[in-house]
């Protein structure tokens, strides 16, 4: 057997070398794996360090995904590396995944602009690398699912279904799982063949937003038996098929794999093609957060994903041995006589732990020093830590190199980043993250590549003019760190306090989670933050006006469009309205067409935010209807101008999740109605497009116009081939 | 198609470095545990070694068992509990080791004058002076390999090769000699209980006491919750088809139905010196010890590949645990907060004294017997392989 797998990685080197024949190119699997979650849940530790490098149980979380390739017999490895790109790479290469008997060919693809999966896909399809069906899964996959089992499926449904795609492997959870993915999602599937008919990620505690399912009838056509399911977790590994790719390269316009890709690819009747779903009962999650990272850790330990273990020592250098009650030792730990090793404990090799110390349910790195009279519990101790005698950590993460000092005591949820000190006879409070280099949120940016180096060079200037920002207070003169603030706590005040401890690891959170209406996720908590923020705007607005009359106008005409908008009045009602409460009020067009595109937008918004649509179809549908109201507002190329530059500065204002999105939809759909003219938006577009304010929001605008212009070259060179 | 002739060209030509490679993915297969079961380990390492010893290079006989030592340490480590990697190899470690002697005393006896002071000494204390050339260092190693290089007349590399066909064969064949025995233990109208549905060997043996011996008796078979239950099914399944009246019990009930039967019949993974062995269900020991209890004969059913010469003094180091999924379903609710532990061990120890006799391929042996078997086909130098 060893002989037959060397030859054929032998095949697969000569197939690289060059000399790529075609025979060999098909039967090939390759995985892609997305080594970068574009999200920043692990701040502030992957400020230094990638969120796959970070140990899982004293194991970096690259090393099970890559274990789970190696058994599924994968033959070629892409990893994606956009932030901290280099280590990622230095780390594989120094790895045994790199040596010639690795069971795949591994290498790594930077990507440092991607800020999606989507722009991941983009760009895997301009490099051709995908030649056959592929493996797509994220670095941070902990699973003992049979590949075989899953790819053998993928075929049947293949060889059935000639437009199946993609195929996604769901696993089974009941409702008090903690490992159930914080982003709740609801699959509709066909009972008999598992096509994933429908996709819609569901509200959290956190929105107040009643789930509500809105399905297009004509998807259920066809469809004898559909089951709705929100018992899964989806752990995305997605078998994908080489059309998939392309499908992202035609819609510029998705982000992610689930909301975007999946709802987009299988409600279009256009695009035609079907995603099924594989459902397993085997151990398959992903560590997405600290929860699920606490989770999963306890969960490895208690050899729940069995058999990946770790006494099988997957690591070339580990020495685990397994003790009853789920004890792992590596070799050459010290343990003093009188401290006591309860259950679920790893502790790594050169660790020394002292007297009448107490340890339970920790996973402890290698050469650490434990000092005496400690109590330990549910906690993570990364390797080179030190802590000193009679300190009580409880349910929190130390990471690599920190040192805490004595009497130190670290309460539930804490997060200790890499290389802080802590003083002596400190007292942190719950759910604090520390780092040693000041780390802030940059909001906006849901990506922290580069971060890092911004903050490093900033670092030394920092240290001298703002001493107050060290967290004096909490790691007291002595110590190194600085408080994470993380997004959250810094825009809302009035935010309550379990959110706040929402993306730590506290225990007050997975209570939360218990029951099927309160799992939360963050994203799902900005968009609730970005409703009030909505909100204070207004107030805002108003009470910067001056002009009585205008601001009475203000409300009254947004709250009748509103009021049109609701009761779904014809168009012609709603613009006689208006023009009614215009001459009364003696305004002018541009503010008729300021209030209607407030009040559009705020719909647009509404529906985004109560999740029954996506931001896509949201704007498509209104700007679609109430688009036309425009048409009676505006009269020439000026007025036209001032409403897009409205449409722009407001949907800035607005403060959408996605703005290039919205402002894309809304000038697509308008310019579909007729309402805009080919030539008026180019000259728009001259006017703007230097303008570095909306830099965000233009970016797919950019490229529709861009778009537009070939279209108009295309079509008017064939008309002059015509003549 | 180029592409292709490469492969072929490499696998004829074995390397040195290519061996590593082959090597390290059996490791590595070992540790993902692709490879299951002692038969196909035992197969799969002779296999290995077998390349290894054809790609191997040495001055002298005692680099090749070094070298063979540090390769079996490796495979050891890989999973500890696969006891039959480890006892292959060894055996034929020992015979290598025989064939040094039987060498040795030749080319004493041959009388050559260059080299009568060096074979003197080894012919005086065999034994003795082939673990002083283990001892020695390899600079020593060095020279001596210069003046006995045209001493050895031997051809190693194929003893060796030699020594793992011969055990392959015997590993394909052990259930003919099982099975000559098996008609002889069992007879008619007997009730046989046996815990370890898993056993091929267990199977066999019953099958071939019915359609050669033509006997009818009945077999009780344990369920072996969780880990070996699908396995039971299909073993009754199989029973029943081959003519055999079979009952699947609860392990439970085992005390219950103990009075009635007449033997227990076993399956093991490893036989260790003391005539203790590791089966490979759990629960199989508390079934053991209830038939010590009735007075009901235990008969454990072996390949003599199954033989360690390793002693058990950690028996909860040779046990081997599971995966708790199998226990709960992975869907409960494991809160850090609450006290519960699942624990599945998949093998179990049995002592020797709750064993009445062990069924090889080369006849029925007393637990206490073992020891002397053993060392007929293990050498003592190689127990501790590091």
């Amino acid at each position: 057997m060893a002989g037959k797998k060397n030859k054929s990685n032998h095949k697969n080197a000569s197939a690289l070398n060059g000399r790529k024949s075609d025979v060999d190119v098909d039967d090939r699997l390759q995985a892609i794996i997305l080594t970068d979650s574009y999200e920043t849940k692990f701040m502030p530790l992957t400020a230094t360090k990638p969120r796959c490098l970070l140990p899982l149980a004293n194991v970096p979380l690259i090393e099970y995904t890559l274990e789970f390739l190696a058994k599924s017999g994968v033959d070629e490895v892409y990893l994606i590396c956009s932030s901290h790109a280099s280590q990622i790479d230095e780390y594989i290469a120094n790895s045994k995944w790199n040596l010639p008997w690795s069971p795949f060919k591994v290498s790594t693809v930077m990507s440092p602009e991607a800020r999606s999966v989507g722009d991941v896909m983009r760009d895997l399809d301009n490099r051709g690398t995908i030649t056959g069906d592929f493996v797509l899964i994220s670095g941070d996959v902990v699973t003992n699912v049979d590949f075989s089992k899953m790819f053998e499926f993928h075929k049947k449904m293949r060889s059935k279904d000639k437009d199946h795609i993609s195929t996604m492997c769901l696993s089974r959870a009941n409702q008090f799982h903690r490992t159930r993915s914080l982003e709740p999602a609801c699959f509709v599937l066909d009972k008999d063949t598992s096509r994933c008919i429908y996709y819609e990620d569901l509200p959290t505690v956190g929105s107040n937003k009643k789930s509500c399912l809105d399905i297009d009838p004509e998807l259920l056509e066809n469809v004898d038996d559909f089951v709705l399911r929100n018992d899964l977790i989806d752990c995305r590994i997605d078998i994908c098929t080489p059309h998939v790719p392309p499908i992202f390269q035609e819609n510029f316009d998705y982000q992610t794999l689930r909301s975007d890709f999946v709802k987009g690819v299988i409600s279009s009747d256009l695009l035609g093609k079907h995603i099924y779903a594989y459902i397993t009962d085997e151990y398959a999650v992903r560590v997405e957060s600290w929860q699920t990272y606490d989770t999963i850790s306890q969960d490895f330990i208690g050899r729940w994903c069995y058999p990946l273990v770790l006494d099988s020592n997957m690591q070339e250098d580990q020495t685990y041995s397994y003790d009853s009650r789920h004890i792992y030792k590596e070799k050459d730990v010290v343990l003093a006589q009188s401290c006591k090793i309860g259950r679920n404990t790893a502790i790594g090799s050169g660790t020394k732990i002292g007297e009448a110390t107490v340890i339970e349910n920790c996973i402890i790195g290698r050469n650490c020093q434990i000092g005496e009279n400690i109590k330990l519990s549910n906690s993570f101790i990364w390797d080179n830590s030190v802590i000193n005698n009679n300190c009580t950590i409880e349910h929190s993460i130390i990471a690599t190199g920190s040192e805490i000092g004595q009497n130190v005591t670290i309460n539930d949820g804490c997060i200790i980043g890499f290389d802080v000190i802590i003083d002596s006879d400190m007292n942190i409070p719950k759910g604090t993250k520390i780092s040693s280099t000041p780390v802030k949120y940059i909001s906006g940016g849901l990506f922290d590549s580069n971060l890092s180096e911004d903050d490093e060079s900033d670092y030394s200037d920092k240290i001298e003019d703002t001493e107050a920002i060290k967290a004096t207070g909490l790691v007291g003169y002595n110590g190194v760190g600085f408080v994470y603030e993380s997004d959250v706590s810094d825009d809302e005040d009035d935010m309550s306090e379990t959110l706040k401890l929402s993306n730590t690891l506290a225990y007050q959170m997975e209570e939360l989670c218990l029951s099927d209406e309160s799992i939360s996720s963050r994203t799902k908590r900005v968009k609730k933050k970005r409703t009030m923020s909505t909100n204070s705007m207004y107030t805002d607005f108003e009470g910067n006006d001056s002009e009585e009359e205008e601001e009475d106008f203000e409300k009254e005409g947004f709250a009748t469009i509103e009021r049109a908008i609701e009761n779904n009045h014809d168009l012609d009602t709603a613009m006689l309205e208006l023009n009614t409460l215009r001459m009364s009020m003696d305004v002018t067009y541009h503010e008729v067409r300021t209030v209607t595109v407030l009040a559009i937008l705020q719909r647009v918004y509404h529906f985004i935010a109560t999740q029954t649509l996506g931001a896509k179809e949201a704007v498509q549908k209104v700007f679609g209807q109430w688009g036309l109201l425009f048409k009676r507002q505006t009269f020439d190329t000026e007025e036209y101008i001032d409403l897009m530059n409205i449409l722009l500065d407001k949907v800035v204002d607005q403060h959408f999740e996605k703005p290039d999105l919205v402002l894309f939809g809304a000038l697509n759909s308008l310019y579909d109605n007729d309402v805009l003219e080919e030539d008026v938006i180019y000259k728009w577009w001259d006017e703007v497009s230097d303008d570095p304010r909306y830099e965000e929001a233009k970016r797919l605008t950019a490229r529709w116009i861009e778009w537009l212009k070939t279209a108009d070259e295309e079509s008017s060179s064939e008309d002059e081939d015509d003549d | 198609m180029s592409s292709l002739n490469l492969a072929a060209l490499n696998s004829s030509t074995t390397s040195a470095s290519e061996i590593n490679v082959i090597i390290d993915s059996f490791i590595a297969k070992l540790k993902r545990r692709q490879i299951q079961g002692s038969y196909a380990i035992a197969l799969e390492t002779l296999q290995l070694l077998k390349r290894f010893i054809s790609a191997a290079r040495w001055s002298h006989v005692n680099e090749l068992i070094s070298q063979i030592r540090h390769l079996a340490n490796r495979l050891e480590k890989a999973q500890p509990t696969a006891f039959s990697c480890g006892n292959v190899i060894r055996r034929i470690l020992a015979i290598l080791r025989d064939e040094i002697e039987e060498d040795n005393n030749e080319s004493s006896a041959s009388n050559d004058p260059q080299n009568a002071t060096s074979s003197s000494s080894s012919t005086a204390e065999p034994l003795i002076s082939s673990m002083f050339n283990l001892l020695q260092k390899p600079e020593q190693n060095l020279n001596n390999s210069q003046t006995k290089k045209y001493k050895t007349k031997t051809d190693f590399r194929q003893v060796a090769i030699q020594g793992i066909k011969d055990l392959i064969d015997e590993i394909t064949n052990i259930d003919e000699g099982i099975q000559q025995i098996a008609i002889d233990l069992i007879h008619d109208h007997e009730i046989l209980l046996t815990p370890t549905p898993d056993s091929k060997t267990v199977l066999k043996f019953l099958i071939a006491a019915r359609e050669r011996g033509n006997r009818t008796f009945t077999v009780l078979v344990t369920e072996g919750f969780p880990t070996n239950t699908s396995n039971a099914h299909q073993f009754a399944k199989t029973l029943a088809q081959h003519d055999i009246e079979t009952i699947i019990i609860p392990d439970s009930a085992v005390f219950a139905l103990m009075s009635r039967v007449g033997k227990v019949i076993i399956g093991a993974r490893a036989v260790f010196i003391n005539g203790g062995s590791i089966s490979s269900t759990a629960g199989v020991s508390s079934v053991c010890e209830c038939a010590n209890e009735f007075k009901t004969p235990v008969f454990a059913v072996a390949g003599l590949y199954k033989l360690s010469p390793l002693y058990p003094f950690d028996q909860e180091k040779f046990v081997e645990f599971g995966g708790s999924q199998q226990i709960l379903p992975k869907t409960s609710h494991n809160n850090g907060t609450m006290r519960l532990d699942t624990i599945n061990p998949i093998t179990d120890y049995i002592p020797p004294e709750n064993i009445n006799i062990y069924i090889t391929n080369i006849g029925g042996f007393n637990p206490s017997f073992i020891y002397r078997i053993a060392w007929d086909n293990y050498k003592q130098v190689d127990v501790q392989l590091e």
